[in-house]
């Protein structure tokens, strides 16, 4: 419900400048943009009016009438939501007049209600039980039976339907009208038979499906992957970005035993209004499924013949301490420094990273004194509305930080055949899943071949971790505070909700180790993302005046609105 | 609403009990000294006029107001009624109650895959009956949670599950009690 009203400027209606209209709402005295609907007004301003069909980012359809109110000189209750404030407009949100139309409102919607509380997903975030509570009655008039309906219908394939639960204010009809613009949803039928529906041969599978399942006031449209799977009262809530492609939007986590549950949009009307992808929503799973490393690993036949090191028999990794896996890593990079120079080396970071990972990696890669620095940005679809083309969540920072080859460097594809040439010795990759895609299997293998070492940093397995002489686990962007740049170079920022496994340590505290033990010098103090936030402020023009004091919830956009142009100018380039 | 004050005269401590409360104490030990020996003397003839019982080979028949440990109520079906809507999970007080709920293909929907109740925290409120919209948890007559280890006394929804057959007289009470 919070997101109803405006996280930052209240919502114009059309954008133009409309003069400004002072209104009295139980007694207090409000001024507003003539034209707002009166229920914003009232909302933006704390005061609560019951309402089902209004949604501040749909058209308005009046088709609840819980939102009535009383305005002085009218002629009878008038519904919020489609009345425009005008100058000296008295509005009494609280009269008995007011209560006893409200009343009759949730009556006639609770006639037909099932008592499906006790097994309803939405329950304990239902607008339903909340105004029932707040300005129903307790006693029930009628003892006739209630009207029955479609149960667990699959009306989409990440969607599910219970049509008793329906309550008919057609927000999903107007989402799927307005906003998906793919109007699989429609009203079938009319009085008492209207239900909401779609044509058999059209489920509601757009890629936008499941915010109907946020948009809907009760548990009639729910969340198939969140169905049934945890009480939302037992959810931490934490403000996070989405990682899954460059226009970060806004999300909310909801955490149960340091595991997501859910992931629902959060309002930023810069970035993605109230709303996101089911790709993004539903890629969570992640941080915390098998697919994770938990232990850093040095492969035990890192010192025998590389001919016989790819058979299955001589694949046994073993577990070790972090620190050990970074003296280690340490040592073969200084190794191969001091054989064969800075150029022997080739990096490959990661666009899913945080800004404050990249930055520490950035100083690693000129401790290291390589030229031979680029990174994997993943490319896939993208639409006129919100989805990316450029599947990491970071990839704009990453520029905005220099992850790109120095002089006379080599770019990934170049540093990928440098590696299975033997042209360089020691390979350090984070965020391998990318890089083994573009490697491959045979790629993979004649790369461990030919290399002294292959260090890879990631949170989960991929065939490279599983060839790596070294791995170092990484953290997944729900376990580490930090910041990312979205494609219009907006930084936001991402906020832990999950303690990381045993001892794990952020990406960027990891590159900042790792540089002190190659330089042998005095470990490096203890990571901090804020402190290092700060750091890149000072050090990088485009992030100057940026900070977790000064990011707050909806982000701020970076200085030079060059570095935005380039990304976006970059990404169809590599589609 | 003005509160209405009623002076009452104490009874000295001094009239009551003696010096230093030694009558009182008499009092007390004559009490207890003559069910001593009528117990003693009982015994011997066979007849003991014990007001306890000799727990646990023997028992009392609890009245339905009785709260021993949460149970959950099994219905002829063999399933539960919980249908795990966490209610009771966030009325517990001391937090002992940890449901997994899961999806059934019964028209129910939803029943707990996990109920499992710490019986080495629980205090016996029944503050999870109470919030119970199913009649699924309910206070039981049985006491005994002594356990070997304190995972023993963790008992799972196999242990939880009480015929719905060995429970109503507490259900009837608590349908009167919280008038349903
Ligand atoms: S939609 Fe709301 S009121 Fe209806 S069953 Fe679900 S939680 Fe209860
Ligand atoms: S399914 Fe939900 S959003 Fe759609 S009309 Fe019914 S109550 Fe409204
Ligand atoms: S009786 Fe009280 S303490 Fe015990 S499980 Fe129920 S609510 Fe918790
Ligand atoms: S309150 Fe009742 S129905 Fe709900 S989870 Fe507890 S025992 Fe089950
Ligand atoms: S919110 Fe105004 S009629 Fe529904």
């Amino acid at each position: 419900m919070s997101d109803e009203t405006a996280a930052s400027a209240p919502s114009t209606m059309n954008g133009r400048f409309k003069k400004p209209v002072k209104v009295v709402i139980d007694g207090r005295e409000i001024t507003a943009e003539a034209g707002h609907p009166l229920l914003q007004v009232a909302l933006d301003n704390g005061i609560e009016i019951p309402h089902y069909c209004y949604h501040p980012k749909l058209s308005i359809d009046g088709s609840c009438r819980m939102c009535q109110v009383k305005i002085e000189k009218a002629p009878k209750l008038a519904i919020a939501c489609n009345t425009p404030v005008t100058d000296g407009m008295v509005v009494d949100t609280t009269c008995d007049e007011v209560a006893f139309a409200r009343k009759g409102v949730m009556e006639l919607l609770l006639i037909n209600h099932p008592l499906d509380c006790p097994i309803c997903d939405q329950a304990g975030e239902c607008y339903l039980q909340d105004y029932s509570f707040g300005y129903g009655s307790q006693e029930s008039r009628t003892s006739s039976p209630r009207r029955k309906g479609l149960k667990r219908h699959p009306i989409g394939e990440r969607v599910i339907f219970d049509q008793e639960r329906c309550i008919l204010c057609r927000r999903c009809v107007r989402f799927t009208k307005e906003i998906s613009k793919t109007d699989e949803l429609r009203v079938f039928g009319i009085g008492d038979k209207s239900r909401i529906g779609t044509t058999s041969e059209r489920p509601l599978n757009n890629d936008y499906s499941i915010n109907t399942a946020d948009i809907c006031p009760v548990g009639a449209l729910l969340s198939r992957d969140f169905h049934h799977k945890r009480r939302v009262w037992f959810l931490q809530e934490h403000e996070s970005v989405c990682p899954s492609c460059s226009n970060g939007c806004n999300v909310k986590l909801g955490i149960y035993n340091n595991e997501i549950q859910r992931m629902v949009p959060r309002r930023n009307d810069e970035v993605n209004d109230t709303w996101m992808c089911d790709h993004g929503r539903l890629n969570y799973h992640f941080a915390q499924d098998e697919t994770r490393v938990r232990t850093p690993l040095i492969r035990d036949d890192a010192h025998a013949a590389p001919a016989s090191g790819n058979g299955a028999g001589a694949d046994v990794k073993y577990a070790t301490t972090l620190d050990a896996a970074l003296e280690a890593a340490a040592e073969k990079l200084r190794g191969a420094v001091s054989v064969h120079g800075g150029g022997a080396i080739g990096v490959l970071g990661s666009p899913h990273l945080t800004n404050e990972d990249l930055f520490r990696l950035v100083q690693l890669v000129n401790a290291l004194g390589t030229p031979n620095f680029d990174m994997i940005v993943p490319v896939g679809p993208a639409d006129d509305f919100l989805i990316k083309p450029e599947k990491a969540a970071n990839a704009a920072g990453a520029r905005a930080l220099g992850v790109k080859p120095g002089d006379g460097g080599k770019d990934a594809q170049a540093i990928l055949e440098g590696a299975k040439s033997g042209e360089l010795r020691v390979l350090l990759i984070v965020g391998s899943a990318d890089a083994a895609r573009v490697l491959g299997e045979t790629g993979i293998k004649d790369a461990v071949a030919k290399l002294d070492a292959l260090i890879v940093v990631d949170a989960n397995r991929s065939p490279l971790t599983d060839a790596a002489t070294i791995v170092l686990p990484g953290l997944v962007w729900a376990e580490k505070d930090g910041s990312f740049t979205n494609h219009a170079g907006r930084v936001q920022r991402v906020r832990q909700a999950m303690e990381p496994h045993a001892d794990l340590q952020p990406e960027g505290a990891l590159f900042a180790r790792l540089a002190a033990l190659f330089a042998r010098g005095s470990a490096p103090a203890a990571y901090d993302a804020a402190a290092t936030l700060r750091e890149i402020a000072a050090g990088v023009p485009a992030f100057a005046s940026i900070g977790f004091d000064t990011l707050g919830s909806a982000g701020l956009a970076l200085q030079e609105p060059g570095a935005a142009g380039a990304a976006e100018a970059a990404a169809p380039a590599q589609a | 609403m003005a509160v209405g004050v009623i002076k009452i005269d104490r009874v000295s401590l001094k009239k009551a009990g003696g010096f230093m409360g030694i009558n009182a104490m008499l009092k007390g030990l004559t009490v207890t000294g003559r069910h001593f020996f009528k117990n003693l003397f009982g015994w011997i003839v066979g007849k003991p006029q014990v007001f306890t019982v000799m727990f646990p080979e023997q028992d009392i028949a609890k009245p339905p107001s009785f709260r021993g440990m949460p149970v959950l109520v099994q219905m002829d079906s063999g399933k539960e009624r919980c249908v795990a809507c966490g209610l009771c999970e966030w009325a517990c007080p001391v937090d002992c109650i940890h449901i997994e709920p899961g999806e059934t293909e019964d028209a129910i929907e939803r029943y707990p895959k996990v109920f499992d109740i710490d019986m080495g925290r629980c205090m016996y409120c029944g503050l999870c009956e109470e919030a119970c919209p199913e009649e699924a948890i309910v206070m039981s007559s049985r006491i005994e949670i002594a356990a070997f280890t304190r995972a023993g006394t963790i008992w799972h929804k196999t242990d939880l599950l009480t015929p719905v057959d060995e429970l109503p007289r507490r259900l009837d009470y608590v349908r009167r009690g919280y008038q349903r």
